[in-house]
């Protein structure tokens, strides 16, 4: 329970945290995102409705600081980012066997590419309410970088888990033995 | 599927689904309460960049400063940087100065604003400003600042305010172009790789011919913006197969912005 308070922490720490890392100029501007790391980190950590208490947090965050409400209209309703939190936590928490016997990599992978997932079904939301989805080099940049953003974090953040997990005392290898 | 899993899913999806049925004013309360609870840390969060971003241009004048004397004396560096801090409060002073003046010629009534934070999506183009309802700022106010108009105001909270730039493809509004009859409509690009991008003015007559440099106005239609705040100006024009169309650069830098200014009304 420690850990996942703990894990709560550092959702609301790295949301707030990016909003003051600058995008990247030589990806064409793409954005750093830490949260999914995190979640999917806890997808594959924490017990099932632990990890959905952290998807809907996530998620909730997520909504409350980027959807906008212009003109009386909602672009993305509030809520979308709990269910695709959800979704793809849910799907990571599918592969919590291989991350118990140690194979992280992966979960880093997918974190790369369920972090672009978000972004694309951000845009593919947002594309369709304003009637027109246009695919140029920027946009699947703007995509695509993300998701390799966090594909090179996830390892270290991993480990920073990793390594407080076990200063809090929690331990999913304690579940090893329902895996094998 | 054990039954706690069972009742999380539940629960997760009752959650899910109540947050779903929000509609705009519901989502926009939501907003503005999630903005206000982080508002202190946004806050608290900006001041530390701006510490930052000090001691690191403090540190490459130091890295100068060694390339050009190896022999630079304890004393000397000791002086470089009190003027260095100096220098930092000139900025601040000067910066002050110039807004205070802007308030003081300007026409419009106005509140003064600090950026805290730039946006954290990709997709959508926002600042986030330390003035709120307790300040006198609603939804959908023009922010500008001394060299034109920056954006409008979206969520506001008690003492934090979400600003939609008019670089986002969503913030729309009416503008006229100097020494002509022509209008249009400004929006920003959807997606653009460079901190400051272009406008679209669209909907001109094909016949507008417009040159560089011409600047664009707010015409004061639509009823958000007040007419005669300056948008940017013209780079250039191309004829579509229905209207003209053409690109502006604005007015603003809107890759560097600190101090801006809600207009609340005319005085």
């Amino acid at each position: 329970m420690i850990f996942f308070l703990l894990l709560l922490v550092l959702v609301v720490i790295a949301q707030i945290a990016e909003f003051f890392i600058p995008v990247l100029p030589w990806l064409y501007d793409a954005h750093v995102y830490i949260v999914p790391v995190i979640v999917f980190y806890g997808a594959m950590a924490l017990p099932f409705p632990l990890m959905l208490a952290l998807a809907l947090c996530a998620g909730l965050l997520l909504d409350a600081l980027t959807v906008q409400v212009i003109g009386g209209k909602v672009e993305i309703s509030a809520g979308s980012s709990i269910l695709l939190y959800g979704v793809l936590a849910g799907l990571m928490h599918g592969l919590r066997p291989l991350f118990a016997r140690g194979h992280w990599e992966v979960h880093c992978i997918l974190s790369g590419v369920g972090t672009s997932l978000i972004v694309l079904t951000q845009y593919l939301m947002i594309a369709f309410r304003r009637g027109s989805p246009i695919f140029t080099r920027e946009v699947w940049w703007q995509i695509g970088g993300p998701g390799l953003i966090a594909m090179a974090l996830a390892p270290i953040v991993f480990l920073f888990l990793q390594w407080m997990a076990r200063m809090t005392g929690y331990s999913y290898v304690l579940e090893r033995g329902r895996f094998e | 599927m054990s039954r706690a899993n069972v009742i999380a899913l539940l629960i997760f999806g009752a959650i899910l689904g109540y947050f779903l049925s929000f509609g705009p004013e519901s989502t926009r309360k939501f907003k503005a309460g999630v903005y206000q609870l982080l508002a202190p840390f946004l806050s608290r969060g900006s001041g530390l960049q701006k510490q930052i971003t000090s001691v690191r241009t403090g540190l490459k004048s130091l890295e100068q400063m060694e390339r050009e004397n190896a022999n630079l004396q304890v004393e000397n560096r000791a002086l470089r940087a009190t003027n260095q801090a100096l220098r930092d409060v000139e900025h601040e002073v000067n910066r002050m100065r110039h807004a205070l003046n802007y308030r003081e010629r300007s026409v419009f009534k106005l509140i003064a604003a600090e950026v805290i934070t730039r946006d954290s999506s990709t997709w959508w183009r926002t600042v986030t400003i330390n003035r709120g309802k307790r300040d006198g700022v609603e939804p959908d106010t023009p922010v500008v600042t001394d060299e034109g108009l920056i954006g409008k105001t979206t969520s506001v909270s008690d003492s934090i305010s979400v600003v939609l730039l008019i670089s986002d493809e969503n913030c729309k509004l009416a503008a006229s172009v100097e020494g002509s009859r022509e209008q249009g409509i400004v929006s920003g690009e959807r997606v653009t790789a460079g901190l400051n991008p272009s406008l679209d003015l669209n909907f001109l007559s094909k016949q507008a011919d417009l040159k560089p440099g011409k600047k664009v106005y707010t015409s004061g239609m639509g009823g958000v913006f007040p007419s005669g705040l300056l948008i940017g100006a013209v780079k250039s024009f191309r004829i579509r197969e229905l209207d003209g169309q053409a690109q502006l650069t604005p007015a603003v830098d809107l890759s560097h912005l600190e101090d801006v200014f809600v207009v609340t009304g005319r005085k």
